[in-house]
């Protein structure tokens, strides 16, 4: 489906075919130069929404969304639907179910968190389990493979992208206000409740986008592993923001580059994070010596 | 032509029930403009419900009016904390920002913002925090500067949760202290929800003492006495010894006094320090 609304989306090929004029020999290419360009899309979106991930404490929030892939996947294939149509629509309907039920219930964020997340795995599970040979495509989803996004799911994360950074713009202080105190973000004018569903709609559809990327396993780690670096590194909230850019986008370009190399050979998504979680090392230390300076 | 209203909010037949609970029941009271109001009573009393109900956070039954506004008036509420973690690199001046610009933190902070922040800063004697993480504050520090933040909003109505909880006596005192300088200069309503009595009596012009309903209202000398304290609480508290209305041997303040053979019982102020020694 997502391919029938490619005349909607913009052309990213040519963008994609420009990455190709680096002086690198991984990028000749036209595979590499389009996972390239897809990190270079999903990275700073991820790092965006990471800042404010970890500080309304959603990490788990977004890991549940990652593992409604395998139940998007699963109806798609059910329904004849395209699962690349259906992953993000139906992570997009979870985020905000999870979100009403946080809102709306009196058990605690993780345990309403965690009733979805498990009805969701377990819906996902029974479909694939039914249906024989299902299990072989959802390998891609688990592990996750950029080196396969296509020309349409570039524009799709052009267009998300610039989405996100309008919200980004707009709703940062807000975002920030809410995760500080509700009531008196309230009581400011900030209308928290359309802020929060709609911080949950992006954050499902970009996690969703980035399931395609690095996989379900390890999809949070592309969220917090660069915010939580920049929270080491940056003295201001501000700061904090172009750090995770920073890191996301080194981690994302070092690793795809570093998975191609003959001598490695290792998965691009995998390795896109070993590369984030060595910043964040890097970062602790520094972080620590910074501390015993201070004390 | 409608007369104006020095009634700032009008709570008429007030009730709040929840689960089938009444947390508060028929609270009828006016609140003056300009005046320092608080609200004492116990734990679970619902003082921040009734809170929650001005600033129209929660659903209630009857109303909740201003008759001095016609509409419900610029409102800042100040938490009695937020949910901060040491390792969040959020400057004070960021804070003060976040309610002050639509630019985003992280395009940096206009410069006539930083400017009203340093002000409002002063006001509650914190300019020297600007640069300082929210994180690193003490508790009193951070307190001022929520309050500072609030004040940035010039609020009409100024609503506060135990703003000051935790914070010890000489952060707490100048809390208020600060609070009041800022509410003669910007002439803002005030109400409060408090557990120091004495401060209470010191610097409050109406006292609401509530437990599930309101079981008196008005000046401290009048509604801060040792029946209503003992109604409240359960156990004795003398603010006022004048106004011990019969002697109480379980007092720890009066009692030995109201034994003793060369005084009066519970008759002399010297008996235990009232509100005006705390001055």
């Amino acid at each position: 489906m997502l391919e029938h609304l490619s005349v909607l989306l913009p052309d990213m090929l040519p963008v994609a075919q420009a990455l190709g004029r680096l002086p690198l020999d991984c990028l000749q290419a036209a595979f590499m130069q389009q996972a390239l360009l897809a990190i270079l899309l999903l990275a700073p979106m991820t790092a965006a929404l990471g800042v404010s991930v970890i500080t309304f404490r959603m990490a788990f929030f977004s890991d549940a969304i990652g593992h409604s892939a395998f139940a998007g996947v699963a109806l798609g294939l059910l329904f004849s639907l395209d699962p690349l149509f259906t992953m993000p629509a139906f992570g997009v309907l979870v985020g905000l179910c999870i979100m009403a039920v946080r809102r709306g219930s009196l058990l605690s964020a993780d345990t309403s968190i965690g009733i979805v997340f498990s009805a969701v795995v377990a819906f996902g599970l029974a479909v694939v389990s039914r249906t024989p040979g299902m299990g072989r495509n959802m390998t891609q989803f688990l592990y996750g493979d950029i080196l396969t996004v296509s020309p349409a799911e570039l524009g799709f994360l052009a267009l998300l992208a610039l989405g996100l950074f309008l919200f980004a713009a707009a709703g940062f202080n807000r975002l920030l206000l809410i995760a500080l105190n509700p009531v008196m973000a309230r009581a400011r004018g900030v209308r928290v409740a359309l802020w929060q569903y709609a911080f949950a709609a992006l954050l499902s559809l970009v996690v969703m986008m980035a399931v395609r990327a690095v996989g379900v396993l390890l999809v949070t780690a592309l969220l917090i592993v660069p915010a939580a670096t920049a929270r080491h590194l940056a003295r201001t909230a501000g700061g904090m923001f172009w750090w995770a850019q920073a890191v996301a986008l080194f981690s994302g370009v070092a690793g795809l580059l570093l998975s191609a190399q003959s001598w490695l050979g290792t998965a691009s998504g995998a390795t896109i994070i070993l590369v984030a979680c060595a910043c964040f090392l890097c970062s602790t230390v520094w972080a620590r010596r910074q501390g015993h300076r201070r004390g | 032509m409608p007369i104006p209203s020095d009634v700032a909010v009008r709570l008429r037949g007030l009730t709040v029930r929840r689960d089938g609970l009444t947390i508060l029941q028929d609270i009828d009271a006016d609140i003056p403009c300009g005046s320092s109001t608080v609200i004492i009573g116990p734990n679970g009393a619902g003082k921040s419900t009734l809170l929650l109900c001005i600033a129209g956070e929660l659903a209630c039954e009857g109303r909740v009016t201003f008759p001095a506004f016609g509409r419900p008036p610029r409102m800042a509420y100040v938490p009695q904390h937020v949910q901060l973690d040491a390792g969040l690199p959020l400057t004070v001046l960021e804070f003060m920002a976040l309610g002050g610009q639509r630019r985003p933190l992280w395009l940096g902070v206009a410069a006539s913002v930083r400017e009203q922040a340093l002000r409002h800063l002063d006001m509650v004697q914190a300019a020297h925090l600007l640069q300082r993480r929210m994180g690193d504050l003490s508790g009193g520090e951070q307190r001022r500067v929520l309050l500072a933040s609030a004040l940035a909003r010039r609020p009409r109505l100024l609503l506060l949760d135990e703003p000051a909880a935790g914070v010890d006596a000489s952060g707490e005192r100048l809390f208020w202290k600060v609070l009041t300088a800022a509410r003669q200069e910007q002439g803002f309503t005030q109400i409060m929800v408090s557990h120091n009595l004495s401060l209470t009596a010191h610097y409050a012009d109406l006292v609401l003492c509530l437990n599930g309903s309101l079981m008196r209202a008005g000046a401290p000398h009048a509604a801060l006495t040792a029946p209503t304290l003992r109604a409240l609480f359960g156990v004795p508290i003398h603010l006022y010894p004048e106004q011990c209305e019969e002697p109480d041997e379980t007092c720890a303040q009066c009692g030995a006094h109201c034994h003793s053979a060369d005084a009066p019982a519970c008759t002399s102020a010297a008996a235990a320090p009232s509100a005006s020694s705390l001055r």
